[in-house]
């Protein structure tokens, strides 16, 4: 079949674990259907050698949709026009750092990043962070990277989603499809707010025997896989990048989805915040935010407390 | 902490259910996997758990399968499979135990094998993995459903696959295959590369013979987007054939890691054409038990040119073997018999 049509994806932190698994996805077919896709991989000087190993074994799958490659480490390069970029570099943490330490080390990434994207990008780009903090490096590359539109900008939180349906599934033992409107709220951290509210079981509301251990089970999987494995949740996530950008680019009628997005001030949040919201994909990366749902008192004050949470992250990263 | 795990989450996916786009998915097949918790393993199950190997209407029950000590691991894998709410996988079977491991198994990827350490003879591997693969055989003879695909990844996969193959007396031997075609796939790019096309456009290609540096990549019949392309004989011998030999080397190299995801890549390409078919005007290359075909020793698992239809696969008989390829041909026969002679007091 003659594939007409090409993308062209920037993947950073090309040579890393997520990416090793991620990009097979990508070129599998199953996020954007029969589209060619260029690829981009950015890395950092170090991890050149690596690199090219990533582009040969790429080569040795013989994708059928593969178009061109083309590896760098100067972002200012590779982002050219790149219609979409999957942000999976970051600074990681390292033993005995602070959270501080952190945050400002991701903040001068995304800066220098966001400013490339300023300079050469194409103004539609649509972006995707995944490297943590996801959300406030989400927040820093949209402060430099203003000709772009504000709704271009996403963080994944749709890890914790999936791992919220998989736990919903699991405990009322019912499939995952009969299961609509797990909301993940606030920040991809252990504030974030995994919630059933608006949830239905084949169309019917429920509630969970113990909600507080499902909220906490949500929030610290990462730590039982991390312990179990030996190594920290690669495939879930990578997984987790290619439902987030499918749904994103093809629209989803049957259920809300959770996304980071940078908020506009829906449900009393700070606007500007990148804040995880219920989200209706229209498709052709169009999406809205669902700002009218019904809160309860427990929500509002998980929201709070997620928000407060991402009030400070921004402080400290904007303090570079 | 096993047992339920088994247990819970084979329960909460045990009803049919419609995919969201509403149309109806097909009874769920059993999927083995062994050397689960490895490298390739990660590689390969997650692809499989989302309808990539079988296609999107094809549900599928995973059996994961690994040594004790590899327990928790996997566990965190079946961890994060749930993880990524498939709604293809209604079950996961994380187990060291052969017998549920490959009960009423219908495809099985034999990824694991015993790895070749410091200073190990190519015999010792050949016999302690001579071991484990009897063993399997035994298990999959008497427990897996008697249709079962299975196709051996773990090396030295094709001497593997004829002790495997050597235990079943209940199922088809034409069953029993190991995998060429990670070389086949790097043959196909190599190629593509240097007459400047896709590597979607190259046909008609084959790996002959053994997975190891004896392999023949046969390109005597090849096209280049349907017109017949040739290239210089010199370059064969002196770039392609090394290269195609040496890239697994040459990623390590590069990656500090082995290639798991191009090899779980072609370990998933071998079964979707077992059961989809090839592509008109194409074949591809799969390691089968040899029915004497261009010379080859009845009964070796050797890799051939094959042409696939209705899951069944055919050698592509009559293509013209060369002086040139003949040489080739006679060193990785000569290779797989003394393999065989190795494993000989395996064989009964």
């Amino acid at each position: 079949m003659e594939v007409q049509q090409s993308l062209t994806v920037c993947v950073t932190g090309a040579a890393g674990q997520i990416a090793y698994s991620f990009i097979p996805l990508l070129l599998s077919g199953q996020v954007f259907g029969q589209v060619k896709i260029n690829l981009r991989l950015l890395d950092i000087p170090k991890m050149e050698t690596a690199l090219k190993g990533v582009v040969m074994e790429i080569e040795d799958c013989a994708y059928p949709l593969i178009g061109d490659i083309q590896t760098g480490s100067n972002p200012k390069e590779l982002f050219q026009n790149c219609d979409l970029i999957v942000f999976l570099g970051g600074f990681p943490r390292l033993p005995g750092m602070e959270r501080k330490d952190l945050l400002q080390k991701n903040a001068n990434i995304f800066k220098e990043q966001g400013e490339a994207l300023q300079e050469v990008g194409k103004e539609d780009v649509k972006c995707v962070v995944v490297a943590n903090p996801a959300n406030t490096n989400c927040l820093i590359l949209s402060r430099y990277a203003t000709k772009i539109p504000r709704q271009n900008f996403t963080c994944l939180t749709r890890l914790d989603q999936n791992r919220a349906y998989a736990q919903v599934a699991l405990t009322l033992n019912k499939p995952l499809n009969s299961l609509k409107n797990i909301i993940i709220w606030g920040n991809h951290s252990t504030t974030q707010y995994p919630s059933i509210e608006h949830a239905t079981v084949e169309g019917q509301s429920f509630v969970l025997p113990d909600q507080g251990q499902f909220i906490e089970r949500i929030q610290k999987r990462g730590a039982e896989v991390l312990n179990a494995r030996g190594n920290s949740s690669v495939f879930s996530a990578a997984n987790a990048v290619k439902d987030h950008i499918k749904d994103w680019y093809n629209g989803r009628e049957d259920t809300l989805l959770s996304l980071g997005v940078l908020s506009n001030g829906e449900y009393g949040v700070q606007s500007g915040l990148c804040f995880s919201y219920p989200i209706r994909c229209l498709g052709a990366f169009k999406y809205e935010i669902v700002g009218n749902l019904q809160l309860s008192d427990f929500s509002k004050q998980k929201l709070k407390v997620t928000e407060e949470e991402l009030i400070q992250e921004q402080g400290l990263a904007e303090s570079i | 902490m096993q047992k339920y795990l088994q247990k819970a989450l084979t329960n909460q996916f045990t009803r049919a259910s419609i995919a969201h786009f509403g149309q109806s998915l097909k009874p769920p097949v059993r999927v083995a996997i062994t050397g689960a918790a490895g490298q390739i393993g990660y590689s390969l199950i997650f692809r499989v758990a989302s309808g990539e190997m079988l296609g999107p209407n094809q549900p599928v029950i995973l059996h994961l399968i690994d040594l004790p000590f590899a327990m928790t691991a996997l566990n965190g894998v079946a961890m994060e499979i749930q993880d990524c709410a498939f709604p293809l996988v209604q079950g996961i079977v994380a187990t060291d135990n052969q017998t549920v491991g490959f009960k009423d198994v219908n495809y099985a990827l034999l990824v694991g094998a015993k790895p070749r350490g410091p200073g190990m003879e190519r015999g010792d591997l050949l016999k302690d993995n001579g071991k484990i693969f009897t063993e399997t055989g035994k298990y999959i003879n008497d427990h897996a459903s008697r249709d079962i695909k299975v196709v051996v990844v773990g090396n030295p996969c094709n001497t593997n696959c004829l002790i495997l193959a050597n235990q079943i007396k209940d199922i088809p031997k034409e069953n029993f295959t190991a995998m060429t075609r990670l070389d086949h796939n790097r043959a196909q790019y190599q190629l593509a590369d240097k007459l400047g096309v896709h590597s979607s456009d190259i046909r008609k290609i084959a790996i002959f013979g053994n997975h190891s540096p004896t392999m023949v990549p046969y390109i005597d019949q090849m096209t280049a987007k349907n017109h017949k392309a040739t290239v210089d004989q010199q370059w064969v011998t002196q770039t392609f054939i090394p290269s195609v030999q040496q890239r697994g080397a040459e990623i390590i190299k590069a990656r500090k890691l082995s290639s798991a995801a191009s090899a779980g890549n072609a370990a998933m390409n071998h079964i979707t054409t077992w059961v989809n078919g090839t592509a008109e005007g194409d074949y591809t290359s799969m390691a089968i038990p040899s029915d004497g075909s261009y010379g080859v020793p009845k009964g070796l698992i050797f890799s051939f040119p094959v042409t696939v239809k209705n899951g069944k696969y055919s050698i592509v008989q009559g293509l013209p073997i060369s002086p040139f390829y003949q040489g080739l041909l006679d060193k990785t026969i000569k290779e797989l018999v003394d393999e065989r002679n190795a494993v000989d007091h395996l064989l009964k």
